[in-house]
């Protein structure tokens, strides 16, 4: 609760600094102000924290960790901002402002313990993206993902309205504990609209977190908006849709898995072979990584088709590991960008030699994305795998070690474009924050993949 | 106020049901068939008013006032929602001068 | 009864108009007597002060900005160049559908949730406000924020730059 306070707050005050004209000041307050809602996040753990408002928040564990990576990520983008929205507009403020909006609807999504919070939140988060998708007010790019992101969303929130109405028809409450008190009081006999109000809140959140046959959207969107707000999107969003997802069936709706499993299953290799086969021909490394979050997205619903005791830890390894490698990805791309003036595959030729590190952090994100030993994101899939394993879905395993190996291809092709590939360019001047940003995913993600049990058994 | 009493418990809730879906199902077709963004956006306003009038009547059959309630969350949201989409449509509108969303498709939907 | 079956009658025909007429202010004009109609829906299920508000905001604040964005962009000819009819049949056909599975599987509804209610009271001000202000403060609170948030995304976005990105 504190923690959503002041990321409020925060964002408050950081739209009165803009007033005074106090720029210098806005990047190192938001900065600080995130690290006292961590450190504030970070002290609830273990503290049984009950529902607070009349059973409207519960900020247990699993809204620490989750609140706790998505301010981490936060803190990374924000990092790489500097000097960035300045190059867009006058109006800097506004756009941190709109981030930190963001942020406290997603700390309310990851906390939620009544349907209307988990409505509100997901909407305080929409309306700020649907605006910062857009901040490029002159770019036609990010016209077109602003208009395209809202039409979808309000579409998907719909859905996820309907199912919502239907469900509280059904259980007479919003409340997550009635609801999964009426599933447990009646193994036989739910009335059917609950069924049908779970299907359609199954493809409102599926719309919203990308996955097939929902993620039309995605490339466009992620392709158009600027890359900062891109690299916000695809991890901290991502994140936080995810934890609303699993938060919701783990609490609700796990007595009921032979009705959703079967749906779910397919959306899950749908989105597996979408993503990874498209994400092979395309040539922009940008959108590239549009659809290989789509194919992530396959990769952590394989946690909620295997709901169990051990797919929060699964989906929060995957999630922090995918995230941390996003965030150097979209890093690097951004230097190349305002280098070369595309994203193309060709931009990264030669970048092995004009600037080693930054190669070098490219490429362990790109093993960790395509899940190579020794990186986070191995532990990550290997923990999916595993949950799945668990509940003996060992051919759905075999289809997404196919995946992983597709995967693999176009990840490597970054690489050797990179390594293998001459270019005749200068150096590209990589800013201290920028060299934080990486130095601290590129040190995340070898920790993690060598040394996992620091958060493996966090549950 | 009796009279309304006896109205409401003549309408069996289903109608109220099979009304809701209705209005949601030609939102969703409109959607689908049409391609000014506005006329989208007026299509999306008719789902969202489709879920209020199956709220509001669950709640009233219920008698639990929660459901009214979180009308009132998703009238907010609506007001919200029309104030930043007609901004986007606008932003659009002075760069193509066209809210057709097919201009805007370099690829598919 | 019988005013329940006029109301919905007249709100599908409305909806239907909405979503298949050409020019666009027409569309909203028929929006705006949908939404009438819903108000009179919420009278009949005595949420009252639904009904006021949903008059007030939808009828009022809404449908006025959408009137307005048209008028300002000069839109109010049917300029919309139509979709190409296999487009239009494969969404008809997909609402269909849709409709198709909600009432079919709506059609087997426990008659127990068909009782009437018991409790006349739960549409007042009063009522609700209990209920809004003690159960609901949390939600209340942070609609807050959306509303903060819209406000100034709508401002940044609508407004003239100086500065040429």
């Amino acid at each position: 609760m504190s923690t959503l306070i002041v990321i409020s707050i925060l964002a408050i005050v950081v739209l009165y600094l803009g007033l005074f004209k106090a720029k210098q000041a806005l990047l190192p307050i938001s900065v600080l102000g995130l690290v006292a809602a961590l450190a504030l996040a970070i002290m609830e753990w273990n503290s049984n924290a009950a529902p607070i408002f009349s059973g409207m928040m519960h900020f247990d564990n699993f809204a620490v960790a989750f609140s706790s990576i998505c301010i981490i990520t936060t803190i990374l983008v924000f990092l790489l901002s500097k000097n960035y929205f300045e190059k867009i507009s006058d109006n800097v403020a506004e756009y941190y402002t709109l981030i930190l909006f963001a942020l406290s609807g997603i700390i309310v999504m990851v906390s939620y313990h009544n349907l209307s919070m988990l409505f509100v939140g997901l909407e305080i988060m929409s309306v700020s993206l649907y605006i910062l998708a857009g901040i490029k007010r002159k770019d036609f790019a990010s016209n077109e993902a602003a208009l395209k992101y809202f039409l979808m969303g309000a579409f998907s929130t719909g859905f996820l309205l309907f199912g919502i109405a239907l469900i509280y028809g059904a259980s007479k409450s919003f409340d997550l504990a009635v609801i999964a008190q009426y599933v447990i009081d009646r193994p036989t006999g739910i009335d059917p609209i609950f069924y049908v109000g779970l299907v359609l809140m199954i493809v409102g959140l599926c719309f919203k977190v990308g996955a097939a046959p929902f993620h039309f959207w995605t490339p466009d969107v992620y392709e158009g908006a600027p890359t900062l707000i891109t690299a916000f999107m695809s991890t901290v969003v991502k994140i936080a849709g995810f934890a609303a997802f699993l938060r919701l069936f783990s609490i609700c709706f796990a007595p009921l898995q032979d009705f959703w499993m079967p749906t779910l299953l397919v959306i899950t290799i749908l989105t597996l072979f979408v993503g990874n086969i498209t994400a092979l021909y395309q040539t922009n490394f940008k959108r590239m990584l549009a659809f290989s979050s789509i194919s992530h997205a396959g990769y952590m619903l394989f946690a909620i088709v295997a709901l169990g005791a051990a797919s929060t830890n699964a989906i929060f390894i995957y999630a922090a590991a995918y995230a941390v490698s996003s965030i150097t990805a979209f890093a690097v791309l951004m230097l190349v960008k305002a280098k070369t003036g595309s994203e193309n595959f060709e931009d990264f030729n030669g970048l092995a030699k004009s600037n080693p590190f930054l190669a070098f952090a490219l490429t362990v994100a790109m093993l960790s994305f395509a899940g190579i030993p020794l990186t986070a994101g191995f532990i990550g899939k290997f923990f999916v795998f595993n949950a799945a394993l668990a509940q003996y879905h060992t051919w759905l395993v075999a289809i997404a070690v196919v995946n992983a190996i597709i995967g693999v291809f176009y990840y490597f092709k970054v690489i050797v474009a990179m390594y293998f590939k001459d270019n005749q360019t200068k150096q590209i001047a990589t800013p201290a924050y920028f060299n934080f940003v990486l130095g601290v995913s590129l040190i995340i993600t070898l920790v993690l993949g060598i040394y996992p049990s620091f958060i493996t058994n966090l549950f | 106020m009796e009279n309304i009493t006896s109205t409401i418990q003549a309408v069996p809730l289903n109608h109220y049901i099979l009304l809701s879906a209705i209005i949601f199902t030609i939102g969703v077709i409109g959607v689908l068939v049409r391609r000014n963004a506005i006329i989208i956006f007026m299509s999306v306003e008719l789902m969202l008013n489709a879920v209020n009038l199956l709220l509001a009547a669950f709640s009233s059959y219920s008698g639990d006032a929660s459901g009214q309630v979180f009308v009132f969350f998703i009238m907010a949201l609506a007001a919200a929602e029309v104030a930043v989409g007609l901004a986007i449509i606008v932003m659009v509108y002075r760069n193509t001068s066209s809210i057709d969303i097919n201009i805007l498709n370099r690829l598919k939907w | 009864m019988s005013l329940f079956y006029v109301v919905a009658f007249l709100s599908i025909i409305f909806a239907l108009l909405v979503i298949f007429t050409k020019n666009p202010v027409h569309s909203v004009l028929y929006l705006i007597a949908t939404f009438f109609t819903f108000t009179i829906h919420y009278i009949i299920l005595n949420a009252q002060f639904l009904a006021v508000v949903n008059f007030i905001v939808y009828m009022g604040a809404i449908m006025v900005l959408f009137l307005f964005v048209l008028m300002l962009m000069n839109l109010n000819t049917d300029t919309e160049p139509m979709k190409s009819t296999l487009l239009k049949v494969v969404g008809a056909i997909a609402g269909g559908c849709l409709l198709v599975t909600l009432v079919g599987s709506m059609k087997t509804l426990s008659s127990a949730s068909t009782t009437a209610m018991d409790n006349t009271g739960i549409g007042l001000v009063e009522n609700l406000g209990k209920v809004l202000f003690s159960d609901f403060l949390l939600p209340f609170e942070l609609s807050s924020i959306l509303l903060l948030a819209a406000m100034v995304g709508a401002v940044l976005l609508a407004k003239k730059d100086n500065k040429t990105a």
